[in-house]
This record gives C-alpha cells, structure tokens and sequence, in this order.
C-alpha cells in the first residue's frame, strides 16, 4: 500500500469515527468496523461492533460485523499459538487453540489439535469434549444419524474419564432430549449440578412431561434422519425484544405517512418483520419485496462504488412513486401517485426511521 | 447533430454532475464520460445489477419497468433514466440540486432516445 492510499484511509477513519461520535448510526459503525477490518485491526473493529450494540442492540449488521471482527481476531492468533504449542505444549495452549478452530469450524485443525493433546495428555478429557462440540454442530446442521453416533460416543467418552463435568453432561443430556431418548435425558439431568439457570430449569421441566420415546440411540438418530427434523426443540426462554416495544408510536407515525394525499401503500420494515398501512393485503404483498430488493440493490450499489450508504431513493414508473428511505437494517417506504408531495413524503420517512432507531435504542 | 458522445460531456458539464454513462441493460457500456475517481467497467456493472433487480422484482409484483430510479447516498447521488433499450446513469455529488439538474438530465434523455433511434434506422 502506497504513503497516498494509506494517508487516503487514515483520513477516511478519522471522518468515520467523528461520525459515528456526533451522529451515531448501525451504518457508520459497520462502515468504521470494515475499515478497521482492511487495516487488519480486528480488536478495533470488534470495539467499534461493540460500542454499536449498546446503541443498536438489535442491529444485525453490527452482530455480523462483531462475528467477523472475532473470527478475524481468532484467525489471527493461530500461528503464534501453534508457534508457542511447537516450543512448549501444554494443556491449555491445546484447549486455547482447539477453541479456535471451533470457533473457525476448522475441522481439520481441530482433529489434528485434539489428535496431538490426547496422545500428550490421555487423560484429558478436553480433546473429547472439543470433538464432541463439533460433532453436535455437525449432528444439529445435518441431522446425519452418524454423526449423532459419533456425537453420543465422544460424549459419553468424555463422562467415562471426567463424570463431573457438568457442560458435557448437560449436552449429553439436550441431545437425548432432542432425540427423544426422554428417559435417559431426565437421568442426565438429575446428575447435573443445581443451577440458578433458567434455561436449565425450563429444560428439566420439558424433559420430565415430553414422552419417551425409548433409549435405542441408533434407531432414535434413524428416526430423526428420516423425518428430517427433531421431536423435541429446546425450550426457549422468552426475553423480551426491543421490536415489540414501543410499536404504538410507529404504527400511528406510518398510518399518518399512509393517510397522505396520494399515498397508497405504506410499510416500515426491520429484518424480517414488516408494519404494513394502507391498501397492502399482509406481509406477503408484493410491495415489500420490491421494496427489500430495490433497498439492498441500491445499498450494494452505494457501497461498492464507494459513494457510501444508501440513504433514499424515489423510483419513478406509470405505478406513480415508490419512496424509500434506509437507515442501516430499517427500511421505511410508500407507494404514491403523482398526486402525493415527493419531497415531503420522504421527509417524513426519514424521519420515521432515524426515530424508531432511536427510540429502539433507548428502549432496548 | 451531436453524437452520444458530445450529449453525455455536455450533460456532465451540469453543476454537480461527476459522470454519465450510457449502457445496455447486461451492462456493455455505450458510451461514457465519467470523472477519474470512477471506471467505467464498474460504474456499468453496478448500474447493470441495480437496474436489472429494479426491473426484475417490479416485473414479478405485475407492475410496469421504471421511468426514471434517483438514489442518494452518503457521498453522492445517482440518476437512472430508462430509454427503453438502454439506460442513462448519471453521477452527481452529494451537494448537486437535482431539481436544477432534472431539466438537462430530461434533455439529454430526449437526444440520446433520438439518437439511438436513428441509429437503429
């Protein structure tokens, strides 16, 4: 990279970094997170991913800026770990880089880690746990009854040498739930330490009024191959989101957009979920699609040209106008006809979209 | 008459303009006259995609093809005329008055349907 290019980005960083002080938004963060990225300052991007969801908790591209930010720090530190392993192996240089390579889903680096930290230490049963961690990964991807063999054999490798680990049996335990394997869940789960987890507790209470369905592991895994999914699903603990908050205020904000002259469509989109007013059937109408595709279209278009993010736009046809306004994952649009004031029209949905931000950020 | 080529520098004369370039609707570049910041092979393959989406998913919703897309971005704003057979994109900065520019951007669309007209004939 030349002294020029290099200035060139250092002054970009500069800019991004007072915008995402003066007028915090998902956008400027990512945009800050990538540039940090490009300059191989993965613990940076992952500051600013941070700092970004305690503004915007919910904002999915900071979470995936966060996951590349520390999948790019943890590729990152495999070469020194394998360097300090090569001139002085010890457990726990074993577990750090195995952790790595789950993470990574590096299959091979972790066969080959955890083939090398059993033949040092044979009595650990980290190696297992790590291979049975990524065994479940690949049993809950594929549902293979294979897969869910090796996954139970790993597990019960792993209990056979340490009993008392409590995150093997408590996986032990989830699979043979998920399975059905019922009975022999609830057994696991009597042996598992009392928690104040609420996830445990709901687990336990799932587990003690679901149906066996018998402890033939192979044919249970059989079962589920064949059927495609799981009898049993973990239970979720329901937490409150911070899109169900605070609707009443937007819903009222869109139906004034709706009421507009002229106006005859008018939606407010966040991630998968839609608000929809005026003459729109339900979420499946096709307005939204157009509108989903024409906001990613006009993003990618802004991003990869370099001209920055998308932040409105007005496609004009003999269907009238179709208004959009983006604000990083928000999407607010309307359909008009020629009769509806453009510019205030826009206006107003930006207006709607910088405030549901805010507001669900506050709230959240 | 003026060619393509002499309508589009004279479109990019406007105030706030940073380039235009005429395309077909797979992306081959017609003609162009951009500023050095931006390629032509780019700019036309990115157009190309915004357009062809644009078009695709208001053809699956049973609406007509588009008249004319403006998008604003951070950094800049983006004219997308359709003349049927082809597209005018025209490049501005974030500053450009669009409303002052709509006139010449309709003009140069007018001469530049003509000409590819004429061409056809």
């Amino acid at each position: 990279m030349n002294l020029i290019k290099k200035l060139r980005i250092w002054k970009e960083l500069r800019r991004l970094e007072q915008r995402a002080r003066e007028q915090p938004c998902p956008s400027t963060f990512v945009d800050l997170g990538q540039v940090y990225l490009n300059l191989a300052m993965a613990d940076k991007a992952m500051q600013t991913a941070d700092d970004g969801l305690s503004l915007f908790p919910e904002s999915a591209e900071l979470q995936k800026l966060r996951d590349f930010a520390r999948r790019s720090r943890a590729r990152a530190r495999v070469g020194p770990l394998r360097s300090r392993l090569e001139n002085s192996p010890t457990a726990s240089l074993f577990r750090e880089l195995s952790a790595i390579y789950l993470e990574l889903g590096d299959q091979a680096g972790l066969h080959a880690t955890c083939q090398e930290w059993t033949v040092r230490y044979p009595d650990d049963s980290g190696p297992w746990l790590m291979l049975g961690q990524a065994r479940l990964g690949n049993y809950y991807r594929d549902l293979s009854a294979v897969e869910g063999l090796e996954a139970i054999s790993v597990l019960e490798r792993v209990l056979e040498l340490d009993s008392d680990d409590q995150k093997a049996r408590r996986l032990f335990a989830e699979l043979l739930f998920r399975i059905g394997a019922t009975q022999q869940a609830r057994t696991q789960l009597d042996m598992l330490a009392d928690e104040e987890d609420p996830e445990l507790g709901a687990l336990r209470q799932q587990a003690s009024v679901a149906p066996d369905r018998g402890d033939d592991f192979d044919e249970l895994l059989r079962r589920v191959e064949h059927d495609g999914s799981l009898p049993n699903a973990l239970p979720k603990v329901v937490r409150a989101s911070s899109l169900d908050v605070g609707l009443g205020p937007l819903r009222e904000a869109l139906a004034q957009i709706a009421e507009q002259r002229g106006v005859r469509k008018a939606t407010y989109i966040k991630g998968t979920r839609a608000l929809v007013k005026g003459d729109i059937r339900d979420g499946k109408d096709a307005f939204l699609r157009v509108v989903r595709v024409i906001a990613k279209s006009s993003q990618r278009f802004g991003r990869r040209l370099d001209v920055g993010n998308f932040t409105k736009g007005v496609v004009h046809g003999s269907f009238g106008n179709i208004c959009i306004c983006c604000y990083g994952e928000v999407v607010a649009a309307v359909q008009c006809d020629s009769t509806a004031q453009v510019d205030r029209v826009l206006a107003d949905l930006q207006e709607l979209v910088a405030g549901s931000l805010y507001s669900f950020g506050g709230n959240s | 008459m003026s060619s393509i080529q002499e309508t589009l520098a004279e479109l990019r004369q406007a105030s706030g303009v940073k380039g235009c370039v005429m395309l077909t609707p797979d992306g081959l570049v017609i003609a162009q006259d951009l500023d050095a910041r931006f390629r032509d092979d780019v700019v036309a393959g990115l157009a190309s995609y915004l357009v062809m989406s644009t078009e695709r998913v208001l053809k699956e919703a049973f609406m007509s093809s588009f008249d004319q897309m403006t998008i604003h971005t951070a950094h800049g704003k983006a004219v997308f005329a359709n003349m049927e057979s082809s597209f005018l994109v025209v490049l501005l900065d974030q500053f450009a008055d669009l409303d002052s520019c709509r006139g010449e951007i309709q003009g140069s669309v007018q001469i530049l349907r003509r000409l590819s007209r004429v061409g056809r004939d």
